[in-house]
């Protein structure tokens, strides 16, 4: 079946000073086919919200390319980006900056359909916010109320209303529930999760929480410094992590239950180096506990180690 | 008595028109050499019992109603200002959440570190032997000495934050108050700073509070747990009492583990607790939690429970009434 989202050699540098290049996305590969969770993980820094931005064209592409149902769509004009926008949607990651201030919850939902023209005349439009607020569960007495009366939670759903209006196939959900309480993150969650199923949507995952990822998406691909350096459905990446990153970040995880004392964590070294021009060679390898020579000096590339899986590590090289 | 035992403490917020009820016969013991991992939700009150031991609520709007807080024998609702200053990062001493703004950006944290040490400088040290602890603070926490005279911006999040654990422990406290000190980092930081911090706390032999939302620093740090629920402590225990599978919890503390996605399970939809915090100028009357709790009576609505105790496990809730005591 053909994936809804594909990046081919995906890549976005920004320019930093007058000759150097802060590699932020990094030939990165990847494809979601419809109806699934793309779980994309990382630390502060390693690229994940560039790549959902820059799969929606917020950020142009340096190079490589981004296929949406098969069509190139790296370089669109203006008008077909607009287009566009109806079926790929974002829900950002902080609800207290996400939405206006000044805007009722109501004028907040409605305005992309007014401005798509997906209705007709006032009362459409008000039937069709009233219809949204239902599906996200926001009381309908909250049509006029104002950003600052609601909570994180419910502010959320709004940020989630309002990319739900465009009807959109696509979602790029920015860590949409870090920051909210648990409480209220299982609720978000499971909304999340129930629109997906009745709607079909394709979902592409960003977050730093791997339990969150865990519980939530199909496949999961492992960023770091730019690179995505491991890639495996779900349970594989759980049950098998190649990559040291990815073991790493795994132990790391603080588990609420009594085997936590005996867990002891494999603490790596040090801390995310600098993305500017980048050294050929291993990213994580001045932090890894099994760094050789080999991992530095020539580029890596992905080594698919069992179906799906793939890893960008010397050891797993044959 | 326990060294840190808060009784019946009651704070409120107040603007002149609104009043925020924020700790409710709030009530607390630490165990010297312990460390008691105090868990809620934003708002619940986490924060607020921190600053009310520090004695820092803010001064126009943060009342103390009632309720005691002694700490090693001493009555510290009662100290003098002058005395308490002395307990306050003597004795006592506090890691903020946000390591970024916890440090002054025009000192360097060197000068930090120094400004705690000359503060509470009881041994009449010099100014030579206060630097020389300045360098040996910061091979501590792990941070070379050289870096002493570099300024906060110079270092990343994570060695802020152990530039903050450094003013922290540099007079040697024997309470330390972190509150949530690890939220603001990435896991693999997270992991390195919660592992040395349990290191220097068994090595200075210290007692810690340590609040957090999150229930897996719990499992993974203390020894004694205190679950706050709209400024009251609906659950405390031991370690044993909240993580042992079989074991009674308050229908809160059940939602909160519900909440959690399960690395180790399979489980798809979640379990979250309905609803929302409550007001805490208009708190429900009754049990707190009630108008969220799935296992709700008539009762509840009406009479606030009292805590009931079995083996050093206390439950704040009317279901657990008969077999308490």
């Amino acid at each position: 079946m053909q994936p809804v989202i594909e990046t081919k050699d995906l890549k976005k540098y920004f320019k930093v000073g007058s000759s150097s290049f802060l590699h932020a996305v990094d030939t990165v590969n990847l494809s979601i086919p419809a109806g699934a969770t793309l779980g994309v993980v990382g630390e502060s820094g390693c690229g994940k919200s560039t790549l959902g931005r820059t799969i929606l064209g917020l950020h142009p592409a340096t190079d490589g390319q981004v296929l949406y149902k098969g069509r190139d769509i790296t370089h669109l004009k203006p008008a077909e980006r607009k287009k566009l926008a109806r079926e790929m949607q974002i829900i950002f990651q902080d609800p207290y900056s996400s939405i206006n201030p000044r805007h009722s919850i109501s004028h907040i939902i409605g305005e992309p359909i007014k401005v798509h023209k997906l209705v007709k005349g006032k009362a459409e439009l008000e039937e069709r916010v009233r219809e949204l607020m239902n599906t996200v569960g926001l009381a309908p007495r909250l049509y006029d109320a104002y950003p600052h009366e609601l909570d994180g939670g419910r502010r959320q759903r709004v940020g989630i209303a309002r990319a739900l209006g465009m009807a959109p196939e696509f979602i790029v959900c920015d860590e949409p529930v870090s920051a909210l309480d648990v409480s209220i993150q299982a609720q978000i969650l499971n909304l999340l999760m129930d629109l997906q199923e009745k709607m079909g949507l394709t979902y592409m995952f960003i977050t730093h929480d791997l339990s969150v990822v865990k519980h939530i998406s199909n496949e999961i691909a492992v960023m770091y410094l730019g690179q995505c350096v491991e890639r495996a459905p779900s349970d594989e990446l759980f049950k098998n992590p190649a990559h040291p990153y990815t073991r790493a970040l795994l132990s790391a995880i603080p588990v609420p239950n009594a085997s936590a004392r005996e867990r002891k964590p494999q603490l790596i070294r040090g801390e995310i180096t600098s993305p500017i021009d980048p050294k050929p060679g291993c990213r994580f390898a001045v932090r890894c506990p099994h760094a050789t020579e080999s991992c530095t000096g020539e580029e890596l590339h992905l080594t698919e180690l069992s179906p799906g899986h793939f890893v960008m590590c010397r050891l797993h090289e044959n | 008595m326990s060294f840190l035992d808060i009784r019946d403490l009651t704070v409120v917020y107040t603007n002149g028109r609104e009043t925020v009820h924020a700790l409710n016969d709030f009530s607390l013991r630490l165990e010297r050499g312990k460390t008691l991992g105090l868990v809620g939700e934003t708002g619940a009150g986490k924060t607020t019992a921190a600053l009310s031991i520090m004695r820092l609520l803010p001064e126009r709007t943060g009342r103390v109603l009632g309720g005691s807080v002694t700490f090693d024998g001493a009555d510290l609702r009662s100290l003098k200002e002058e005395e308490m200053r002395v307990v306050r990062g003597g004795k006592i001493s506090m890691i903020f959440q946000d390591p970024m703004t916890s440090l002054n950006p025009v000192l360097t944290v060197g000068e930090q570190i120094f400004e705690t040490l000359e503060l509470h400088n009881i041994e009449n040290r010099s100014h030579q032997q206060l630097w020389e602890r300045v360098d040996e603070m910061l091979a501590l926490v792990g941070i070379p000495p050289e870096r002493k005279k570099d300024y906060p911006h110079q270092f990343s999040g994570g060695m802020k934050q152990r530039v903050v654990i450094a003013i922290a422990l540099a007079c040697s406290p024997q309470l330390l108050i972190a509150d949530e000190p690890t939220t603001a980092l990435d896991v693999t930081i997270q992991a390195q700073v919660l592992a040395m911090m349990d290191e220097l706390k068994q090595k200075l032999d210290m007692s810690m509070i340590m609040i957090t939302h999150d229930l897996g620093i719990v499992a993974q740090t203390c020894d004694d747990v205190a679950v706050v629920y709209a400024g009251e402590i609906i659950e405390s225990g031991s370690f044993e009492d909240f993580f042992m599978q079989d074991k009674r919890r308050h229908p809160y503390t059940r939602g909160l583990f519900g909440s959690i996605p399960n690395i180790d399970s399979r489980e798809r939809r979640l379990t979250p607790i309905e609803g929302l915090m409550p007001d805490p100028t208009n708190l429900p009357e009754g049990c707190r939690f009630h108008p969220r709790c799935p296992d709700c009576t008539e009762r509840c609505r009406t009479e606030r429970p009292t805590a009931h105790e079995r083996g050093g496990h206390v439950i704040r809730c009317h279901l657990f009434e008969k077999e308490g005591e």
